[in-house]
């Protein structure tokens, strides 16, 4: 089930008195996957969406990096179009 | 034996100050090419990558605290001093537009009219919509006292229902701030009167956005356990943030919508 799915029903069933259909703990799972003894640093130590993610943030990172140099140089020399 | 010796926590190494870092450089660089070229680009891709790193960064903060337990009584003390000294810088933030507001309202010149509100300026009626805006956030500010009393006394229930009204107060105070927006009989564009209006409530609501946002993770956090009775330092920074954005509604109201 969708994480957001869950949690808006997550909070509908939070109103209600019965224990059936209620959200599980699941933080000492959590907890134990995140102190695994991997070597894996903290951002990457989820698992395949971690490194997904990263990677997709650092290559936007760079793409953007290089995009605002060289918008700037240009920026910096004016052509005269006549 | 290698382990620590110390209560404070060495994080491990980390991309995302570099990955912040550059979203600052494209969202100022991004604003100049909007600004004289007409291209969004460059912003749109600053305005991701702000995204990107942000919630990144704070689930490891997650990770690192709730399921790693680096987050010792030092360390949540230092998080304490942090985010009091945020919250001290964003004060200053607001003083300078209020400063702005009572230079210009205080003696208003001659091209005003000589008065306050300038001449021709139909203000909002301080008793209707910011009134009523008023209402709710003193009344979020009584929810999430309730909240963290309820969280406090291991209620869960309690503390997730009066969590939701808090949100649902801050949503709405944004919609119908929002609409106050939309019929206001005068613009941002209106002399001294628009600019000190529009910039002082728009950073405002930015704010009620911010805090919105702040307590609707700390709702997800509470539903899925992550918070004990007696350590659950993110609901009680998102609490402190709300009351810091419903007092400077309060100093708004009193100065710009009442006095104004």
């Amino acid at each position: 089930m969708p994480a957001r799915l869950s949690s808006r029903l997550g909070i509908l069933r939070s109103f209600a008195t019965s224990t059936r259909h209620q959200v599980k703990n699941k933080v000492r799972e959590h907890q134990k996957l995140f102190q695994e003894d991997n070597g894996l640093p903290v951002h990457l130590k989820g698992g395949t969406l971690d490194s997904l993610l990263y990677r997709f943030t650092m290559t936007i990172t760079v793409v953007g990096s290089c995009y605002s140099v060289f918008s700037l140089v240009k920026a910096a020399f004016p052509q005269k179009n006549k | 034996m290698a382990h620590q010796t110390h209560a404070y926590h060495m994080v491990d190494p980390s991309p995302w100050p570099l990955t912040g870092a550059t979203a600052a450089l494209l969202l100022t660089s991004g604003l100049a090419m909007w600004f004289h070229y007409n291209s969004t680009t460059l912003m749109a891709l600053g305005l991701l990558t702000t995204l990107m790193t942000m919630m990144q960064w704070w689930r490891d903060i997650v990770r690192e605290s709730t399921f790693q337990g680096h987050h010792t009584m030092p360390v949540q003390k230092g998080l304490r001093y942090g985010m009091i000294l945020f919250i001290t810088s964003e004060v200053f933030f607001f003083i300078g537009f209020f400063w702005a507001f009572y230079h210009s309202s205080l003696a208003p010149t001659p091209e005003l009219g000589g008065n306050w509100p300038p001449t021709g300026i139909h203000p909002l009626n301080p008793f209707e919509v910011p009134l009523l805006n008023t209402a709710v956030l003193l009344a979020s500010g009584v929810t999430i006292t309730w909240a963290h009393h309820s969280l406090m006394a291991a209620n869960r229930n309690q503390s997730i229902q009066a969590l939701t009204i808090t949100v649902t107060l801050g949503l709405y105070f944004t919609a119908l701030q929002a609409m106050e927006y939309y019929e206001a009989p005068f613009t941002i564009a209106d002399g001294v009167y628009g600019s000190t209006f529009f910039v002082a409530t728009g950073f405002h609501g930015l704010h009620v956005i911010i805090g919105s946002t702040f307590l609707i993770v700390c709702l997800l956090r509470l539903i899925k356990f992550h918070f004990t009775t007696a350590h659950h330092f993110g609901f009680e920074a998102a609490a402190w943030y709300g009351h810091f954005v419903d007092v400077v509604w309060l100093f708004l109201y009193i100065s710009i919508y009442w006095w104004g």
